[in-house]
């Protein structure tokens, strides 16, 4: 555990010793704060519906900044070379790193926080869907972290991984669109189910679904068994 | 065992820190490293020896638990590198070719990291910092970011981690490399001072660093072991390298006869040049002292044209190429018999 723990501070140091941390956390600020004002003071919306829709699609392009480097930079530096031959399980490597991105994305969740005083002072928002509406951005931002790390264990390339991983996190996202196209059947059910946005919806709305939870976990989960598997067979 | 008269010891596992037995690496269809083995005891330096491309860098790497083998065993302390590397990496240090630092940290903040994923207890990581600090002589720089190391820092900062959490085994990927005289001489001291108690695996393309610390050396060229041997023994395959090339316009019997009656001359192949029917080639196996040419030179040019002479120092190529060749003689044998 320890080790882990290592791994995790050592990630942490590395996001805010560089302008990684603070470019992220910044440009994520300052584009919900946008979004806020514009919702609530323009479209005069009290909700924060349509601010956590659109933090959605500024996370799904900000993960892979934040993801890109985690294995990449190890296999470009040479200090893959350390951290595979310390005492160290591959699920202990992918563990302490995922952790270090998670803490990134709780600070960005935290800091918009700020945005939840107007709301109170100047309407009657429903706390419950707003509660939701941040664990359904936790974990979409869980599930799409852990894509980012699985892309950037394949490569030695940082940009190359941050580029797959906006990729593909941009295809689940609107890959519920394609109902659109098809009217009904399986498939139409299959492109509503890996949709990154329609499970969001939900949790906007209010509705902490099951299905909605078990989706991102599940997502996560795969994504860091595939990044550890990748890790061990690469020897 | 003897393979064309030089010796390869094999230790009994039993005492081995290090072993390595019949181990082959492959990518795709390339061979890096083929059928290596050999062992390397507690308290035993051995060098590394081969030019760049030879296959140390893999070897280190599968000993070290980073990359499988293909085929083979490699085990460390007792343990099976295939299966229990992590258990193995607490017993190992390690320094691969390139330093392996993040950039991002301080000297003291990354050897602190190293120190606890080696499950350096709490208490005891000072004086662990300290104490490879010391070793590797980094006190100037405990509190620099590690970006803006010298080569020669990073270098010895590498080092320093893989001395942290007190392994059995210091594996070392051309330690010297970047250094100026001085830190070479005290990373020697290092390694020399460590290799008393523990089991020192060192890398090097340099012949002097593996004849001035190592009780054994281990030449590799192309992927294979082509021989371990202690520095004594390789210093005298070395004297026997020493060669004179010299090109003259002379009968080739008279030329030989003149040549071997030089002092210090051993042996003498004569041939005659392909473009120039006049000029004959003569190479000289001769002894190590200097001098040898300069009588030569003289014998020569008293009878005859001399177009040219040149002594061919004892290089590490030299010894390369007549192991491989007492190899390609060994094998020529074996398939004749």
């Amino acid at each position: 555990m320890s080790a882990t723990l290592a791994v995790y501070q050592k990630e942490l140091a590395g996001y805010f010793r560089s302008p990684i941390a603070y470019y992220v956390v910044s440009v994520f600020l300052l584009g919900t704060g946008y979004f806020f004002l514009y919702n609530v003071f323009l479209a005069g919306e009290t909700t924060m519906a349509g601010t956590f829709q659109n933090m959605g699609i500024l996370l799904t392009t900000l993960v892979p900044v934040i993801s890109m480097r985690l294995l990449s930079a190890e296999y470009s530096t040479g200090t893959a070379e350390l951290l595979l031959t310390l005492p160290l399980e591959p699920w202990q490597i992918v563990a302490g790193k995922y952790l270090g991105a998670l803490t990134i994305l709780v600070l960005m969740t935290a800091g918009t926080v700020v945005d939840l005083v107007p709301l109170y002072l100047f309407g009657t928002p429903e706390t419950t869907t707003i509660l939701s509406g941040y664990i359904g951005f936790l974990l979409l931002g869980m599930a799409c972290l852990a894509v980012g790390l699985f892309f950037s264990a394949l490569t030695h390339n940082q940009i190359v991984a941050a580029l797959i991983t906006a990729a593909v996190l941009l295809a689940f996202w609107f890959v519920g669109h394609l109902q659109t196209f098809q009217p009904s059947g399986t498939l139409r059910d299959l492109f509503g189910y890996l949709s990154f946005s329609l499970h969001f919806v939900d949790f906007i709305q209010g509705l902490v679904r099951t299905e909605g939870v078990a989706f991102y976990l599940i997502v996560a989960a795969v994504a860091l068994t595939l990044s550890t598997g990748y890790l061990k067979w690469r020897r | 065992m003897a393979v064309g008269g030089l010796r390869i010891f094999t230790m009994s596992p039993d005492s081995a820190v290090i072993a390595l037995e019949s181990v082959s690496k492959r990518y795709g269809s390339r061979t890096v490293v083929q059928d290596v083995s050999f062992t390397v005891a507690k308290g035993e330096i051995v060098g590394f020896l081969g030019p760049n491309g030879a296959g140390k860098t893999t070897t280190m790497r599968m000993i070290a638990g980073f990359t499988a083998a293909t085929s083979g065993r490699v085990s460390v302390a007792g343990y099976d590198m295939a299966t229990q590397n992590v258990d193995a990496a607490r017993l190992i240090g390690y320094l691969p070719e390139r330093p392996p630092l993040y950039d991002t940290l301080d000297v003291s903040a990354y050897l602190r990291f190293v120190a606890k994923v080696k499950g350096v207890v709490r208490a005891a990581l000072a004086s662990e910092l300290e104490r490879v600090v010391a070793a590797c002589h980094l006190e100037d720089v405990v509190r620099r970011e590690v970006f803006k190391l010298s080569k020669g820092y990073r270098q010895r900062l590498g080092l320093a981690q893989a001395l942290l959490g007190a392994p059995q085994v210091l594996l070392l990927d051309e330690p010297t490399a970047g250094l100026d005289p001085g830190q070479i001489q005290e990373t020697r001291e290092v390694i020399r001072a460590f290799g008393e108690q523990h089991a020192v695996l060192f890398s090097t393309h340099i012949l002097a660093e593996v004849t001035l610390i190592c009780g054994r050396v281990a030449i590799i060229h192309h992927g294979r072991l082509l021989a371990i041997d202690s520095p004594a023994g390789l210093l005298r395959a070395l004297e026997e390298t020493h060669r004179v090339t010299l090109h003259v316009r002379a009968p080739a019997h008279d030329l030989r006869d003149e040549l071997m009656s030089v002092k210090g001359v051993i042996d003498v192949d004569v041939r005659p040049l392909a473009n120039n029917a006049d000029v004959v080639a003569a190479d000289c196996r001769v002894e190590a002292e200097s001098g040898v040419e300069a009588s030569i030179a003289r014998v020569i040019t008293r009878r005859w044209d001399l177009h040219r002479l040149e002594r061919q120092q004892p290089t590490l190529e030299n010894i390369f190429l007549r192991y491989v060749k007492e190899r390609a003689d060994v094998n020529e044998r074996a398939a004749g018999a």
